[in-house]
């Protein structure tokens, strides 16, 4: 029987593959997997991996400025599940690659050469507070929406972190409501400085999900991986699911949308709205974006100063076999 | 040379003293000792816990996708479980007795 | 002596004006070394071990609060206007706290040392802990039964900072080299934690914590106990080379610090943030 198991040819492994996925089985780490299988996961979770590390970056700008006691308290605490997170990807994304003999310092290394990529909102500037009160609330809240849609994703390490993960985003998200209603409900300097965010932050919001087709912006991997069960939703739907809670809600504290055509069109049964420049998206994302450059360098600075720590430990297991 | 930095851990946890130890997720540490100092607070910094393991990954060894087929099992097996003794229930009623389930056992 | 509540604490002015001199250094101690740690985020050697260090600079933020609290209750004013609105000159912690952690800054080009984040959280954790052994028998009795709670979150802090300090005395001969400077440069300092200031009669007195020279004496002991196990030895007394903090003598790593903690509250210190 088992011999049998293993006889089967790779065809018939990739039959039997699809058949799982189709009954809504979980594929786990040591499964067989066809290649491309592998592939979009290890894109699509080193790319989400490298963008809670990177994303911890500009919050974490505003770890020692928040104003009081209280928010200087939990907003460490949120960067530090950010960085918890990019934790719970990288050790998906690792075990993935182990097979390919990769490991973290190769995710990493891509990082820091740009063959990685992150997130676009990531490679934006965050110049005042309002800026994290923004991130927390709606990048935060963007990011809900694209991983919740893959809490029941067909492969199940994935599934396990996202669900950790979920779990924490509901206190961000809250962190960031907190902020912002306080903001929009304190005085005129401070209603400024959220509008001014919220105006500054908005097209990076909407290019958040990527572009609608792969007309936009060159080849999309959206339609493989929804055909692997590993994601269920377009980008558009995403999109569209985040206008549905978030406009309304912005709209009801006083805050003013920087899109005077934004609308929801009952007939279509979907928001209407003006594009943000996809060119720009796409120079973002290829590292030209405002802080790209600079955010790349902190972490490429810091990893390289401390590597005397890893070898210093790593050497030490080394003594210890012998 | 920094790749004996990264060694495998997965991490096990008991959230309270009758729970039993449950995976929570793993890590990459040099040793054991920073493997469990890393793990508290990676994983546990919310959830109440009472004890903690971390086991070196490749010291697990668990069933391959075409192991598992050692796993199948026919469901004719009743006798091993109380659900094929159900008709005993009506025979203590004759008796006006009780029957011995799990329940009273618990009671 | 034993004042159970801040009403009997104000009857005696001496008390009073000590236990707020000392509350002033255990919570401005807290605050500082919380901040450098929390520069740290996201730039930590290892991933896993930047979410552990974050929750020990949590930890250490929450004790200084606690603090600022306390001082708020003896009518020093809001808790965050203390934390934030304060001339450096006024702030009392002691000075290898406040240094930065390396050149260039938390934003720019952090060429952060680690061996000296290993070492001078290691040994501000064993004179915590001292301190908050002698706290539990303090006279003030609120302060006492804070220290007793403060006290739960310090094992953790103290098996992740000792496990760090061994592991990296005893490995290769670069991180050998790099902690020994770090300890070093902490020695010279360290003299600044240990210290209780001006007011220190008053507090000794008052019972409102242990001897000076009691808690020093156990801090060397502790402290040579771990170089021993690494083979290390250091043939001088700690010092106060860059000042006395607890006189408000402070270096301009203060009034950096300082100036970015408290950028945003100031703009606005009436309003709600
Ligand atoms: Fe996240
Ligand atoms: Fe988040």
């Amino acid at each position: 029987m088992l011999e049998m198991a293993q006889s089967l040819t790779e065809e018939e492994k990739y039959h039997r593959f699809m058949e799982r996925i189709e009954a809504g089985e979980r594929i786990e780490a040591d499964d067989w997997m066809p290649d491309d299988y592998r592939e979009a996961l290890i894109r699509l979770i080193s790319m989400h991996a490298v963008s809670e590390i990177m994303g911890a970056l500009p919050e974490k700008e505003w770890v020692p400025k928040a104003p009081t006691l209280h928010r200087k308290l939990a907003i460490m605490a949120k960067v530090q599940d950010e960085m918890g997170h990019g934790q719970l990807l990288l050790r998906v994304a690792e075990d993935l690659m182990k097979p390919l003999g990769r490991n973290r310092e190769d995710i990493l290394k891509d990082l820091f050469s740009g063959k990685l990529k992150f997130h676009n909102v990531f490679h934006m500037k965050a110049p005042t507070w309002g800026d994290a009160g923004i991130i927390a609330w709606l990048v935060d809240g963007a990011a809900i929406i694209t991983q919740s849609m893959s809490l029941n994703s067909s492969y199940g390490p994935y599934a396990r972190a996202l669900q950790r993960i979920c779990a924490e985003e509901v206190f961000h998200a809250q962190h960031g409501e907190s902020i912002i209603l306080a903001l929009t409900e304190g005085t005129e300097e401070q209603k400024k400085m959220i509008q001014t965010s919220l105006t500054e932050w908005w097209p990076a919001l909407l290019m958040f999900f990527g572009p609608r087709s792969k007309e936009n912006v060159g080849k999309s991997h959206v339609n493989k991986n929804i055909k692997y069960k590993i994601r269920t939703k377009t980008n558009e739907d995403l999109r569209q699911e985040f206008f549905n809670k978030y406009v309304p809600r912005i709209q009801s504290i006083g805050l003013k949308i920087p899109d005077e055509t934004i609308h929801f069109n009952e007939e279509k049964g979907e928001w209407i709205y003006e594009q943000p420049d996809w060119d720009e998206f796409k120079k973002i994302v290829t590292g030209h974006g405002p802080m790209s450059k600079e955010r790349l360098e902190l972490r490429t600075t810091s990893y390289e100063n401390t590597a005397w720590v890893r070898d210093a430990l790593a050497n030490r297991n080394v003594k210890e076999a012998y | 040379m920094n790749n004996d930095f990264y060694e495998e851990y997965e991490v096990f946890s008991k959230r309270n003293q009758m729970a039993p130890f449950q995976h929570q997720f793993s890590l990459l540490a040099p040793n054991k000792e920073m493997a469990m100092v890393m793990a508290k607070e990676n994983f546990l910094r919310r959830e109440p816990c009472v004890n903690i393991w971390v086991v070196k990954k490749s010291d697990i060894s668990s069933l391959g996708e075409e192991e598992r087929v050692i796993l199948n099992r026919l469901d004719n097996k009743s006798y091993r479980e109380t659900k094929g003794y159900g008709y005993l229930k009506k025979k203590w009623r004759e008796y006006e007795q009780e029957q011995f389930t799990e329940k009273n056992l618990l009671k | 002596m034993v004042f159970n509540s801040k009403e009997e604490l104000m009857e005696n002015q001496k008390a009073y004006e000590a236990t707020k001199s000392l509350l002033y250094q255990l919570a401005d101690d807290d605050f500082l070394i919380a901040y450098r740690g929390s520069e740290w985020l996201g730039l930590a050697p290892h991933i896993e071990e930047d979410v552990a260090f974050s929750s020990i600079n949590q930890d250490t933020m929450g004790h200084a609060v606690m603090y600022f609290q306390l001082l708020e209750e003896l009518g020093e004013g809001k808790a965050d206007d203390l934390s934030h609105l304060r001339n450096p000159r006024e702030f009392r912690n002691a000075v290898i706290l406040e240094m930065k952690n390396g050149s260039g800054t938390y934003l720019e080009k952090p060429d952060y040392d680690w061996a000296f984040a290993v070492v001078r959280n290691l040994f501000y954790d064993y004179a915590k802990t001292i301190r908050l052994q002698s706290l539990k028998e303090s006279s003030y009795k609120p302060l006492a039964y804070m220290a007793q709670r403060i006290l739960s979150e310090e094992y953790y802090h103290l098996m992740h900072w000792e496990l760090w300090f061994k592991q990296l005395m005893d490995s290769t001969p670069e991180a050998r080299q790099r902690m020994e400077a770090a300890i070093e440069r902490v020695w010279d300092d360290f003299d600044g934690v240990l210290t209780l200031g001006p007011k220190k009669e008053d507090m000794e007195s008052c019972q409102l914590i242990g001897g000076e020279k009691e808690l020093k004496d156990q801090w060397l002991k502790r402290v040579q106990s771990i170089f021993e196990d690494v083979n290390y030895t250091i043939d001088r007394t700690p010092g106060m080379k860059n000042g006395n903090g607890r006189k408000g003598e402070h270096t301009e790593d203060l009034d950096q610090a300082l100036s970015i903690l408290s950028e945003v509250y100031r703009m606005d210190p009436v309003t709600n943030w």
